[in-house]
């Protein structure tokens, strides 16, 4: 049992990401340290599960909750448990790729994690904008990260390349920061004319790519003023629309992170319940956007000038909308 | 295509589980778990929908939103007759009994 034998004396890491203190005994380098606290809201912890192995590795039982937490298993990798928001607990299997088990603690464990302590995790990237936090959701492949990126580019600042926590403050919509890290195709890549060998491929991804953002990540909660859905479409132009009301709770709840796993963790209505509060007033766009060609800083125009639009219109934005 | 189908003052009706329910700015929303559909059934459908959590006469119903809306018992009955029997379209509701039993016409 080797793998156990963690040293758990030396002086703890703690790191920063969606609002929350983790305290890790695994390395996480993409995620921004604290020096200045040793509190931790969540604890990242080597877990000997032995005992649910044969319990989680059913097809039946994998992703499911269980006494101690929600477990999943991924073969040759590891059995993670999440427990009450507070706990992932990692059980590494022999030679396992280290790369590949914080890629799932960053995703789903982080996922899970944010969704059982009441924080709505959107897919997609968040950039800020005149002090606030605009999202881009849409399904993989839409261009979500590459149009961060042209953002990026541009001198704005990114506040997270996958998984956007919303939450709630004052009774107003807030994203919190993720870490300091895109993730770009490699055809992106190329056409920022940066070199694959430069950056790590991401597991699994294998034609996606981890690049550092230190200067141009934005570290603090902002309020979330706005939405982009990213479509493709077989069209020669983009085109903008505002979403009505009930458009809106579905992208809401078709882009939530590891949305599929919800109802396994007995939280439909929950679910529900945030998309609809979060969908209420949310000013909401919807791209369509050309399948060929590269856009994304036409694109980005576009979004500015709609923007610029709607803050014309005063501070707090609502959509106008038609119901029926 | 069909003439409207109407729910009588007598008749029991009570929410479909099927469906998830929220407020929205003060409007209810629903989702169909099976089917992803969605709805809006506004404010004084939302009440509707609240009223029939449990198993609950039409009758009933509209002597309840008589006496929170400004709106008589007739105008009111016509019109909550109209907005179930939609409601019963989409298997918002069911239609679980007669208030006095089953009645045969």
């Amino acid at each position: 049992m080797t793998i156990f034998t963690v040293n758990k004396t030396i002086n703890k890491t703690i790191y920063q990401a969606f609002g929350l203190h983790f305290d890790s005994e695994i390395l996480l380098p993409e995620l921004l340290q604290r020096q200045d606290t040793q509190e931790a809201d969540v604890n990242i912890e080597i877990q000997d599960l032995s005992e649910w192995r044969s319990v989680v590795n059913t097809r039946e039982n994998n992703f499911t909750m269980q006494s101690i937490g929600f477990m999943f298993e991924i073969p040759n990798t590891a059995l993670f448990c999440i427990q009450d928001g507070k706990r992932i607990g990692i059980h590494p299997f022999p030679d396992a790729d280290m790369d590949k088990i914080r890629l799932y603690v960053l995703g789903t464990c982080m996922g899970v994690l944010l969704l059982q302590r009441g924080i709505l995790p959107l897919h997609g990237s968040a950039v800020v904008i005149n002090n606030k936090a605009y999202a881009f959701v849409g399904e993989s492949g839409a261009g979500k990260s590459t149009l961060a990126s042209t953002f990026v580019q541009s001198g704005f600042q990114l506040l997270s390349d996958d998984v956007i926590a919303v939450s709630y403050e004052n009774g107003e919509p807030v994203v919190h920061p993720a870490y300091p890290q895109q993730k770009l195709w490699k055809e992106s890549l190329d056409l920022f004319g940066m070199s694959e060998d430069q950056f790590k491929p991401l597991h699994d991804e294998v034609s996606k790519f981890a690049i550092p953002v230190t200067k141009h990540f934005h570290n603090k909660t902002v309020p979330l003023a706005g939405v982009f859905e990213l479509v493709k479409m077989d069209s020669e132009y983009v085109a903008m629309r505002e979403m009505n009301r009930l458009e809106r709770l579905h992208a809401m709840m078709l882009h939530t992170y590891r949305g599929a796993l919800i109802p396994r963790l007995g939280l439909k209505q929950w679910h529900f319940s945030s998309a609809a509060a979060l969908a209420g007033e949310l000013f909401a766009l919807q791209i369509l956007r050309p399948t060929t060609g590269f856009t994304a800083p036409e694109l980005m125009n576009q979004i500015m000038r709609k923007i610029y639009q709607e803050e014309m219109q005063g501070d707090t934005i609502y959509s106008t909308e038609h119901f029926n | 295509m069909m003439n409207k189908s109407l729910i009588g003052s007598d008749q029991v009706v009570v929410q479909n589980e099927q469906y998830i329910a929220s407020d929205m700015n003060g409007e209810t929303v629903m989702m169909n778990v099976e089917s992803g559909k969605y709805y809006n059934l506004g404010m004084v459908g939302g009440r509707i929908w609240e009223l029939s959590s449990s198993p609950v006469s039409l009758e009933n119903i509209v002597n309840t939103l008589v006496a929170e809306y400004d709106v008589t018992y007739d105008v009111c009955l016509e019109q909550v007759s109209e907005f179930a029997g939609q409601m019963f379209k989409e298997g918002l509701i069911e239609v679980v009994a007669e208030k006095d039993g089953l009645r045969v016409e």
